[in-house]
Formats: C-alpha cells, sequence, structure tokens
C-alpha cells in the first residue's frame, strides 16, 4: 500500500502514537508494552520527567529515510500467538507505505 | 542468592509483589501496568494464594519469602523465571523483520497451564534445549505440587497433553519431550508435604 504518511507520522513520537493505535487494533493483542524495559530507559525516563514528555510506547527511530521500528506487545490465547506477530508486522509495514523499514516485533506476554 | 540477584531485570522483586498483594501498596504503582514480568508474577502468586484454600493452615499469601520447603522452590523458581530470558524465533513474513516471543511469556504460560488444574502448583517450567535456534528440539520440564488426594497419574497426563497443545498453538518450537515430575504432594490441614515415607517422583515424558 503506497500511501503518504500523515502529517503527525514525521516525527518519531507521532509515528509512534500512530503504530501504538495500529497494533491495538490487530486482532489478538491485548497490550502494547513500553518498548524498552524500564531499566534501559533511566536516562529516558529523567528526560520525560523534565519535559512532561510520555515514554514511547513504540520505538520509532528515523535513519534517512528509512524507519526502525521495535514494539513490545502482550496477546491474547484467542489467536495463535505467531500469527498475531506476524499480522502486527503487516499492520506495521501497511502503516508505513512505501518507506523502507526494518520491523521487530517482541511477543512479551500471552495470557 | 545475593540481593540484587532477588531483582528481576525490571529492579522489583517477588517479596515486593507478594507485598503488594497484602496490602496493596508498591513503590511504583505505574509500573505494574507496563511491566509484564511482574503481572506474570503477580498472577502466579494469586493462583498460589487460591491454592492456599486448599492448603487450611499454609498462609501462601503471606508467605512471600516462603516458610516451607516446598513454597520456597516454588517460589525460587518464579524468581528465576520472571524475566524475559532467550528470544525464540517466530517464522517472519517478510525476510529481515525480526519476529520473537521471550522465553520467560512461554515460562509463564506453562505455568499458568500447571496452575489451572485444580490441586495443582506449578514449581520449575523450563525450556531445555537452543530456543533461540528454529528446529532445534526443546524438552520442556515442569515440576509440580498436587494437593494429597488428586490423581497425580492422570494429572500429569492432563498437564503433558495441555501443555503440548499449548505450545503447538502459541509457539513454532520443535518440542522433542515434555517432562512432568510430581516433586511435592501437599497435604491439605498441614503447611507442608504429606508425612511418612518419601513418595517416589512421578515422572514421564513422551513425544507430543
Ligand atoms: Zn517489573
Amino acid at each position: 500500500m503506497n500511501q503518504s504518511l500523515l502529517p503527525g507520522d514525521t516525527t518519531p513520537a507521532g509515528l509512534a502514537a500512530a503504530l501504538r493505535d495500529v497494533i491495538l487494533d490487530v486482532d489478538g493483542v491485548a497490550e502494547v508494552f513500553p518498548a524498552r524495559p524500564l531499566w534501559q530507559n533511566i536516562a529516558g525516563a529523567a528526560r520525560s520527567a523534565v519535559t512532561g514528555e510520555p515514554l514511547p510506547v513504540v520505538q520509532v527511530e528515523f535513519d534517512g529515510e528509512a524507519v526502525d521500528v521495535l514494539t513490545r506487545i502482550g496477546v491474547s490465547t484467542a489467536l495463535p500467538a505467531p500469527a498475531v506477530a506476524r499480522s502486527v508486522a503487516a499492520a506495521i509495514r501497511e502503516h508505513l507505505g512505501s518507506r523502507t523499514a526494518t520491523v521487530r516485533v517482541q511477543l512479551v506476554q500471552v495470557r | 542468592m545475593s540481593a540484587s540477584g532477588d531483582n528481576f531485570e525490571c529492579g522489583h522483586s517477588l517479596e515486593e509483589l507478594s507485598i503488594y498483594l497484602d496490602t496493596g501498596e508498591f513503590s511504583d504503582p505505574g509500573h505494574l501496568t507496563e511491566c509484564p514480568e511482574c503481572q506474570s508474577g503477580l498472577a502466579a502468586l494469586r493462583r498460589l494464594a487460591a491454592l492456599g484454600d486448599e492448603l487450611v493452615s499454609a498462609d501462601i499469601a503471606a508467605a512471600g519469602s516462603g516458610t516451607d520447603d516446598w513454597m520456597q522452590s516454588i517460589l525460587d523458581n518464579l524468581r528465576l523465571e520472571l524475566r524475559p530470558g532467550r528470544d525464540i524465533p517466530v517464522r517472519p513474513d517478510t525476510p529481515g523483520d525480526i519476529l520473537t516471543e521471550t522465553e520467560g511469556s512461554i515460562s509463564a504460560l506453562i505455568r499458568s497451564a500447571a496452575d489451572s488444574l485444580p490441586g495443582t502448583a506449578a514449581g520449575k517450567c523450563r525450556l531445555d534445549g537452543d530456543v533461540s535456534t528454529p528446529g532445534s528440539p526443546i524438552t520442556v520440564r515442569v515440576d509440580v505440587a498436587v494437593v494429597f488426594g488428586h490423581p497425580l497419574e492422570e494429572r500429569a497426563d492432563a498437564l503433558r497433553r495441555g501443555i503440548a497443545a499449548t505450545l503447538a498453538r502459541h509457539t513454532e518450537l520443535n518440542i522433542a519431550a515434555i517432562d512432568v515430575t510430581v516433586a511435592d504432594v501437599l497435604e491439605p490441614g498441614f503447611p507442608g508435604p504429606a508425612a511418612g515415607p518419601a513418595r517416589p517422583s512421578e515422572s514421564s515424558e513422551e513425544k507430543p
């Protein structure tokens, strides 16, 4: 799908927020956990305490035209977990359109 | 075990979770909504507390540090397994995408299958083998404590079938064997294993 990115998608924070909604819409996804465990994110936590910005719910990094996306999700047992992981990756790619992307989906909870 | 070794990777501990269940107090309540390992720990502690209803005098909910050998063993295994652990690969549709399941999410799934059987609590829930290499043969090892009076052999068989079905549905692991051992038989009304000579462990292994 080749759609142009929405205006909010041009910043990592805007894209992360949009992707969180996209991921939560996928059947079988129960939860989107913050992209990094808190212990790896102390600098980020301190920064967000100062700026009042919440920590990114999905990790998004731009590298020129390419984008690197990492999400940590919890899934329900209603659907097979590997299929849900693939659906999440597909939904992220669809949202990103023709952009070059690296997509990482980590299932951290199945219940 | 050192003090830091008792903490999960998120910095919290089973003792804090146990206190939270008893008192509702936790230093960082927001963390509990965003930490899958702490959530798994709370779920396991709640199921242990429910088992306590069958064991009248065993105050399991309060036993954050564990007073009985079997309870200590369950809590020790929880401490070890409540962490992300290794990455278990999932085949991507788009080459280059990296899809994984944490080992901790799968051991928690196995633990919840064992705990959901009446009068049964999971101790060790391990995946032995190279889980990060697709197709590598994996042996699942599960220890359970069962309240006296529940049929042990049926219980082990049912659990093995349940785990086989769960792992076939929710992972792409090559499960070579599922080894369920009844490590403790618990006597209702007493806070420890059934009295008398040590019972032989009920161990069984088969291809799923
Ligand atoms: Zn935690």
